[in-house]
């Protein structure tokens, strides 16, 4: 029988009535859920066998339900989905061996929430108004190229594209830095991932203290009144899903 | 009223959720993790359903009108 982990706590189950507390949350496919703890950490696990049950996309969600009752309960590093391991002692291993990254990446995300806001627009329309945009300035070859030959005009070409996507990007980048100065007093952990694909500009994920939530939400509706040609998708709040710092390669 | 701003879609939240659960978190890997072939196909779900809903949404934002 496998162990799968959902996530590191900030307690220990001998110095917090850990066990307790958990009683009411179930694991996957209604197991119970366990603790093995190292000083102040643990791990939060049940048993799992991955010869009896298929991995399916429900199962993730539910593995993300589990994640989400235990946050409620205590300040945790969600572990990605998908982690079996062996045995109670593996765990113990990886809790004593990895100690200080774990304890350090708990301390940063206490008492704190992640959202995700995702920026989409209408692809085609804005590349055509931030084309029109660039091609007020003419390209003259002569600035560019020392004589006039047959692959001049190819090169011009091709200059002109990169000059558009340069735009594009100047014009995302020049969004964030907007997002970034309006939410400068709240001051988000956060972390920007630009052209996603040509429809989503902009995925951004936001660790923000919980007492803070309805400032960062104002600031979010603030910009989305005045950005109506784009599409706003925030969701939230998510345990800190995003901001984990830790790989660990045994 | 400030909640409202929250994407509260069926389609949007699952695919934030997967998306989190599947891609982000610790990681773990090496010869202590069992390694379980589904997964990848979890993955590769994923991957049609983000098409899918950005699909859905680009469609949503092109009729979208200003001052609407």
């Amino acid at each position: 029988m496998e162990k799968i982990i959902y996530a590191i706590i900030d307690a220990n189950k001998n110095n917090a009535n850990v066990d307790y507390q958990i009683k009411n949350i179930k694991g996957l496919n209604g197991s119970d859920l366990f603790v093995i703890s190292f000083q102040e950490i643990s791990a939060v696990v049940s048993n799992f066998d991955t010869s009896k049950y298929s991995i399916k996309k429900e199962l993730a969600i539910d593995f993300a339900r589990v994640i989400d009752e235990l946050s409620h309960l205590f300040t945790l590093l969600p572990i990605r989905f998908g982690t079996f391991l062996k045995s109670d002692e593996i765990i113990t291993q990886l809790l004593t061996d990895h100690y200080q990254p774990f304890h350090d990446n708990l301390e940063k995300v206490r008492g704190k929430d992640e959202f995700g806001l995702k920026l989409l627009w209408d692809y085609d329309k804005s590349k055509e108004s931030i084309r029109a945009e660039v091609e007020k300035e003419d390209l003259n070859p002569a600035d560019y190229f020392s004589k006039n030959t047959v692959n001049t005009n190819y090169l011009l070409e091709k200059m002109k594209k990169y000059r558009l996507e340069d735009a594009l990007l100047k014009h995302v980048e020049h969004f964030i830095d907007e997002i970034s100065s309006l939410l400068a007093q709240i001051n988000p952990d956060c972390r920007f991932n630009k052209m996603l694909s040509p429809s989503i500009i902009l995925d951004a994920v936001f660790l923000v203290e919980k007492q803070r939530k309805g400032e960062f939400i104002q600031v979010i509706e603030n910009l989305k009144q005045q950005h109506a040609d784009l599409h706003f998708l925030l969701t939230g709040p998510w345990p800190p899903y995003s901001f984990m710092e830790i790989l660990i390669d045994n | 009223m400030q909640e409202n701003v929250i994407d509260q879609s069926k389609d949007i939240t699952i695919l934030e959720l997967l998306d989190r659960v599947l891609n982000k978190g610790v990681v773990i890997t090496g010869d202590i993790v069992i390694s379980v072939a589904e997964i990848d196909l979890i993955y590769i779900g994923l991957k049609l359903i983000l098409t899918s809903v950005e699909t859905m949404q680009q469609r949503r934002l092109t009729t979208i009108k200003p001052n609407c």
